[in-house]
């Protein structure tokens, strides 16, 4: 009795526990890996760079692949969020821009750090929150990876120093990490991220100077996505050719919009610090696709068309999945696989993070200390201080 | 057995994979094959598309355009349609890709909620138009996130009541405050506010009912004997805050009073003279001994008039002699004007007015003190012209009446002009004698008129007031001036 339909379903279900094999493909043969030629990487006070002849293998593809749509997904689930008022205040967008957080994570050893400034949903993501712990952290709600007290701009991880809202001020403390990793003598570097718009700060000339006087194991990254808040980086910069801009700090030019390319310049910057040799500026070419924060429609300084084309053309995970189809390290149909299953987690995660609950109000002064010393905080008036209380777990104390 | 079999393992594979890896085709064949024969299975599930919040302050918008038709295929990025939101007309831009299935609030469809499903997708290659189309219900706009929130605020009630800082449902600090201080709930009090929300009033009105009384404070240990203190709990009767009652006005209710119209024009040209026109002033006592004498006598023969009346003789006369003083201010500079129209503040319920008495250095004190009679009355019952009030080039305003010593007024544009008269009393004269004087302030546009031209003019005035004889003298008219060689 059993129908043909049914019986087709049986058979491919057992196919599929035999490994990761694909539902609904036939039992073909992938490319274990594949190799391609990224963009030249541009050079500054440096003999050679990067190579441009990239290797990936399927299940690394795959895993960038999935790691890419996630953010995208969650970033997507955001503005929705936000135009349902149900995440309120600020919020700021990565989609455009995955391809340099992926390819920086899929270079770092575990121990690497990372610190960015306020666009950094991706990123608290790749350092080990799931997606709910993302989204409910917005909406503000327990399931919060800072337990709904942090919201868009505030997020950590293990090795992940934070969102930072005062524009660049996140890079001296970037450099402050990786000083802290030259001083205990451990070969960790750590990334510190700003835009091109925070770029023209002096602090990071500042530190510029001080992490090159030192050869401090920082990795510069200037994630040159074309807009500071509302106006372009030709209008706002003298120069705009960020990797040179550290001086006598060494740089590289990467295409952002290639995660291979990233990974490879990201690599190369590692093995570069952890040498000894002090830190290096890397500029990310990329873009972004939302306005700046979801108050600005992003565009009054630069057109729809402009911000089409970049979609239709260089989008990073569109990109991506070509040569992954095109080189057969994977099909069509799996990588659809993996998009539905991305957008299920997604999906999931935004039900909860909507359904959720807020913490307690005892819990508001909880967790401003690690250790605290003194278990009082003070209120509103001085002399009905508020209990301290420790909940949630530490990360990065030391 | 073997369809007992397939059955289960189907239903397994149905349960777990269905949502998210069949492509619609198989989701259709494995659907039938458990007996969920509808008609043709029709069923796409769309993913639902709701008006957005396109600016902080948005509660409503109005879809002004759909740039997309049902079929439509749609790229991230790509816009839906324009929504007029309270702001501006912005464009609805969607992060997903797939097929517009169904438009459910058209064009031009005004006021329509945050959160009301406006659309729905599906993605490429499903049969958009099999749309599931949601019931009716579902339509609506979700209750508010504050409104959906509470799993939070429910699991610990007894904090939130302590929350009374903060605002919570539309009520205000002053509401929150009278609350805590009657031991009311909000429950407790009728609100009549807009939306429902309770107001300050609300509360006082109940007060006054009920003849509630503000309940004694908790006692709050001031902030050095908080440590030592706390563990013998001290005499609350005796601590400084105890003492301290809160005050609530008996009787208050607050009554918002709309501005007038005419209220309305009045603030916005004060506020515009004011605010633009340079200011300065100059005052000066006048003796009007002689005039009293003089409205006694005439009023002993039956003729009624004010001293009022003749101070306006007097500024009439006084232009004349000054004329520069008789000018308007066209935006550049000072324009002469050849006709001594003096404005008269006269105060009506709704507000004051300023009719004008024409041409009066032409006319004698009782001709004036009959057209402002007339003027007066009929501007207390709003039935002056037009012309009867819009012009003049100086004004007059007298306080006297209310024994107002001196004040300060401010000019009515384009006059660069206007004189406060204060009240009349009696001080030592310089030679020792009793004299009635009253005191003038001018304000003037500086723009237009020098200090030395405005005190020129006050003092000549006091002169034909100190002897009103000199009315007679009247002045000569600008345009007779330079052919006579003056
Ligand atoms: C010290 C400081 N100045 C200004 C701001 C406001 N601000 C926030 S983001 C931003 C633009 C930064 O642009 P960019 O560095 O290019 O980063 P992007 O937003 O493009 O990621 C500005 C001016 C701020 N947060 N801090
Ligand atoms: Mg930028």
């Amino acid at each position: 009795m059993m129908s043909p339909t049914a019986r087709l379903v049986v058979r491919r279900l057992n196919q599929r526990n035999q490994a990761l094999a694909p539902f609904f493909t036939s039992t073909k043969s992938f490319a274990t890996e594949a190799s391609f030629e990224t963009r030249p990487f541009k050079l500054h006070k440096l003999e050679e760079g990067p190579k441009t002849s990239v290797t990936v293998t399927r299940d690394e593809a795959l895993k960038y692949y999935k790691q890419m749509l996630t953010i995208r997904r969650i970033e997507t689930a955001s503005g929705n969020l936000y135009k349902e008022k149900i995440i309120r205040g600020f919020c700021h967008l990565y989609s455009g821009q995955e391809a340099c957080a992926v390819g920086m994570k899929a270079a770092m050893k575990p121990a690497d750090a990372i610190i960015s400034a306020y666009r950094i949903h991706g990123w608290t993501y790749l350092m080990g929150v799931p997606p709910l712990g993302v989204l409910a952290e917005l909406t503000g709600r327990k399931s919060g990876c800072a337990r709904g007290k942090g919201g868009s701009m505030h997020m950590y991880a293990p090795h992940f120093f934070g969102g930072n809202g005062i524009v660049g001020a996140q890079v001296p403390l970037g450099v402050g990490v990786a000083f802290a990793s030259k001083y205990r003598g451990d070969d960790n570097v750590c990334f510190a991220l700003y835009g091109d718009g925070a770029a023209n700060q002096g602090q990071i000339f500042e530190v510029y100077n001080m992490a090159k006087l030192w050869n401090v194991p920082c990795i510069f990254v200037c994630e040159n996505n074309g807009y500071g808040m509302g106006t372009s980086a030709e209008r706002a910069a003298a120069s705009t050719t960020y990797y040179t801009r550290g001086d006598y700090v060494p740089g590289i030019w990467v295409d952002g919009m290639d995660i291979l390319a990233v990974r490879e310049a990201s690599r190369f910057a590692i093995e570069y610090c952890t040498s000894g040799k002090g830190p290096l500026v890397m500029e990310t070419a990329t873009y972004r696709y939302s306005g700046h924060s979801m108050s600005d429609p992003g565009t009054s300084y630069r057109t729809r068309d402009e911000i089409q084309e970049v979609r239709q053309n260089r989008d990073p995970i569109a990109s991506f999945k070509e040569k992954i189809i095109s080189t057969d390290l994977a099909s069509a149909d799996e990588l659809k696989a993996i998009d539905a299953e991305v957008k299920k987690e997604v999906d999931e995660a935004t039900r909860k993070a909507k359904s959720d609950s807020e913490i307690p109000m005892e819990e508001l002064p909880a967790d401003i200390y690690a250790a605290p010393l003194e278990e009082e905080v003070r209120n509103v008036a001085p002399w009905e201080p508020l209990r301290h209380k420790r909940i949630g777990s530490a990360v990065n104390l030391n | 057995m073997a369809s007992a079999l397939t059955g289960r393992l189907g239903r397994q594979v149905a349960n777990k994979f269905l949502p998210t890896l069949l492509t619609p085709k198989l989701r259709l064949r494995v659907k039938l094959e458990h007996g969920f024969r509808q008609s043709a299975a029709l069923f796409v599930v769309g993913s639902e598309i709701k008006m957005p919040s396109l600016s902080p302050t948005m509660a409503e918008g109005t879809i002004v355009k759909w740039l997309k038709n049902e079929g439509d295929p749609i790229a991230a990025g790509d816009v839906l349609c324009d929504i007029q939101t309270d702001k501006a007309i912005v464009s609805f831009e969607i992060e997903e890709e797939g097929i517009l299935a169904k438009i459910l609030v058209g064009n031009d469809a005004k006021d329509v909620k945050v959160g009301t499903l406006i659309a729905l997708m599906v993605a490429e290659g499903e049969d958009w138009k099999g749309v599931e189309i949601p019931a009716a219900g579902s339509a609506a706009p979700p209750s508010s996130p504050a409104e959906a929130k509470p799993a939070a605020s429910q699991a610990a009630p007894a904090v939130e009541k302590k929350t009374a800082g903060g605002h919570s449902g539309g009520q205000g600090p002053a509401v929150h405050r009278l609350l805590e201080q009657f031991g009311l709930s909000s429950s407790d009090v009728p609100a009549t506010g807009p939306k429902g929300n309770l107001l300050k009033g609300d509360i006082l009105n109940l007060v006054n009912q009920k003849g509630l009384k503000p309940k004694a404070p908790q006692t709050v240990l001031p902030p050095a004997a908080s440590k030592a203190a706390a563990p013998a709990a001290a005499a609350p009767s005796k601590t400084p805050a105890a003492k301290a009652k809160p005050q609530v006005a008996k009787g208050s209710k607050f009554i918002d009073v709309e501005l007038t119209n005419m209220r309305k024009t009045i603030a916005k040209r004060l506020s515009q003279s004011k605010s633009t026109i340079p200011h300065s002033y100059g005052g000066i006592d006048c003796d009007i001994s002689e005039v009293l004498k003089l409205r006694k006598a005439l009023k002993s023969e039956g003729i009624a008039t004010s001293v009022n009346d003749f101070v306006i003789k007097a500024v009439a006369t006084a232009l004349r002699q000054y004329p520069h003083m008789n000018c308007i201010w066209d935006g550049q500079q000072a324009v002469p004007v050849g006709d001594v129209d003096v404005s008269v503040a006269v105060a009506t319920d709704t507000g004051l007015i300023t009719p004008i008495v024409k041409k009066a250095s032409e006319k004698g004190v009782q001709e004036i003190s009959a057209v402002v009679r007339d003027l007066a009355a009929r501007a207390k019952q709003g039935k002056l012209q037009l012309n009867e009030f819009q012009g003049g080039s100086f004004t007059i305003s007298n306080l006297g009446m209310f024994g107002i010593n001196y004040f300060s007024a401010i000019i009515n544009p384009p006059q660069c002009s206007i004189l406060a008269v204060g009240t009349g009393r009696l001080i030592l004269g310089s030679d020792g004698k009793p004299v009635q004087s009253m005191n003038v302030t001018l304000s003037y546009d500086r723009r237009a008129i020098d200090e030395e031209q405005a005190a020129e003019f006050l003092s000549g005035l006091r002169d034909i007031l100190k002897d009103p004889s000199r009315m007679l003298l009247g002045g000569v008219p600008p345009s007779m001036r330079a052919r006579v060689g003056i």
